[in-house]
């Protein structure tokens, strides 16, 4: 027990900058999957059947490949092509554009969910289509795609460390843990602080989607 | 781009066996894929039962087991066990592992990764089912109760029938997210694709032109969309067929990651 404690006191500092690499991780990793989502999920349903094709063909492939694929073909594929990318863009483009393609699934059954009904209904009700889109359409889709989005982002937390642990140089919290673990041989304690800073942000992750969660719920 | 489409660099791929030598490595990795799928559904399963039995003193270790694995990396588990598992353990894994098995997965190594793999999937497997079960009207439990079923036989004729057929969306995901999971084992040096591919391309061509790394890697993601694309046409199949013998739509219950892709599906 005492064993324990004592590494965590001794590295601290390094516990402390992995884990804020593997937020900062995330957090670029996050804007780049929800604007590219985004982007994908509206080709997905647009009326122009060459442009849900496009988007369909983006999410079959990066759904399926698996993440450590992408960083390798980012990361030495590219660069042995002459278009070398650092660790961080490597990285956190590839966590980006892999969990994209599950926020364009998300967002393209959020819209379906709200119904074709309610934008004629808002039509014929002589809203414009902006109105319409802004007043009636996002608002009642954002509930239905809270929950899932939440999900991604508790997956995507988990996934960062696949960065961090394949070939780049990204001293993420695993890394720092690995990194600690080699010099110190002590390697239940350095993972047990890694796990403890995993299971912080994974668990107050699902904490806040959970009340955002109920505070959208529609009350009966 | 010229890089890209050079059909030099392609063709680099198909001379001697460097492609054969990547399927070989391919299969490493669906083998690792059916041992940890097998092992995850069965301890799922038991997991999910823990989870919802009646008695607290299994329910709460067994909600807190799940929660634990669910929300770690599962890479993070892997390196762990690869540090951490006991010598004797990987010596005893060596001792059972039958002669057929390929060369790859002798060795003691392997057991950390399959560990690992079992462990993550079968907590989440244990959330899908726990849901597909409660998904259902209590009704049909008070139901067997009333009729005279003890727990067991209520569970296996009436429950489990039922609840289970709700999560083959939500499962069929968790196990292509597995499937994609097993190149994770290449971070503790276990021969397959992912180290074939670098092993492959680290050799050059005669006279110093480097291998085609892109090519490689591009050919490895290829062969995981296609088995990861049958795999989900089958479990669409499966559902049309059940929908037409049964005549009602499955209700779906959604798992973890992804859920979303399930839930899609559905529109």
């Amino acid at each position: 027990m005492s064993a324990l404690l004592d590494v965590l006191r001794r590295h601290f500092p390094e516990f402390l900058s992995g884990f804020f690499v593997t937020f900062r991780v995330v957090a670029i990793s996050l804007a780049i999957a929800i604007s590219v989502g985004t982007l994908v999920g509206a080709l997905r349903v647009a009326p122009l059947r060459a442009l849900r094709w496009i988007g369909t063909t983006y999410v079959e492939a990066f759904r399926n490949v698996p993440l450590l694929v992408l960083i390798f073909i980012s990361f030495l594929g590219l660069r042995r092509a002459g278009v070398g990318i650092g660790p961080w863009v490597a990285g956190t483009a590839s966590l980006g554009l892999y969990t994209a393609a599950y926020v364009a699934e998300a967002i393209r059954s959020g819209v379906f969910a709200v119904g074709k009904g309610q934008i004629d209904a808002s039509l014929s009700l002589g809203l414009t289509y902006r109105r319409t889109m802004t007043k009636i359409i996002l608002p009642q889709a954002a509930r239905t795609v809270i929950p899932p989005l939440g999900n991604l982002l508790i997956a995507m937390i988990k996934n960062s460390a696949i960065i961090g642990a394949s070939i780049l140089a990204l001293p993420d919290l695993l890394k720092q843990a690995r990194i600690l673990q080699a010099r110190t041989f002590q390697t239940n304690e350095t993972f047990f602080w890694a796990a403890a800073g995993y299971l912080v942000l994974t668990l107050s992750a699902t904490f806040v989607v959970r009340r955002l969660e109920r505070r959208l719920a529609i009350r009966r | 781009m010229g890089y890209l489409i050079d059909p030099a660099n392609w063709e680099w791929l198909v001379t001697g066996n460097n492609l054969r030598f990547l399927v070989d490595g391919f299969l490493v990795n669906v083998e690792i894929a059916l041992i940890a799928i097998v092992l995850s559904l069965i301890l799922g399963l038991l997991l999910a039962l823990a989870r919802i039995s009646k008695s607290a003193l299994l329910r709460a270790p067994a909600g807190a087991w799940i929660d634990v694995w669910r929300n770690l990396p599962l890479i993070f588990v892997i390196l762990y066990l690869s540090l951490g598992l006991p010598a004797p353990w990987k010596d005893a894994y060596e001792g059972i592992v039958p002669g057929f098995f390929p060369e790859a997965l002798q060795s003691g190594r392997v057991l950390a990764g399959i560990l690992g793999l079992t462990l993550y999937n079968s907590a989440v497997i244990a959330e899908i089912m726990r849901a597909g079960i409660q998904s259902l009207e209590r009704g049909q439990g008070e139901a067997a109760a009333s009729l005279g079923l003890p727990y067991w036989k209520s569970m296996r004729l009436v429950i489990l029938p039922q609840g289970l057929r709700r999560m083959v969306p939500a499962t069929v995901s968790q196990l292509i997210t597995l499937n994609k999971d097993t190149t994770l084992v290449s971070i503790i040096a276990i021969q397959e694709v992912m180290r074939h591919g670098r092993i492959v391309s680290s050799f050059g061509f005669f006279g110093g032109a480097q291998a085609p790394v892109l090519q490689v890697f591009l050919t490895i993601g290829a062969m995981f969309v296609i088995v990861n694309l049958l795999l989900s046409r089958l479990s669409r199949r499966l559902e049309v067929r059940e929908r037409k013998r049964t005549g009602v739509a499955v209700e779906r219950v959604t798992g973890l990651e992804d859920q979303v892709a399930a839930a899609a599906d559905v529109t």
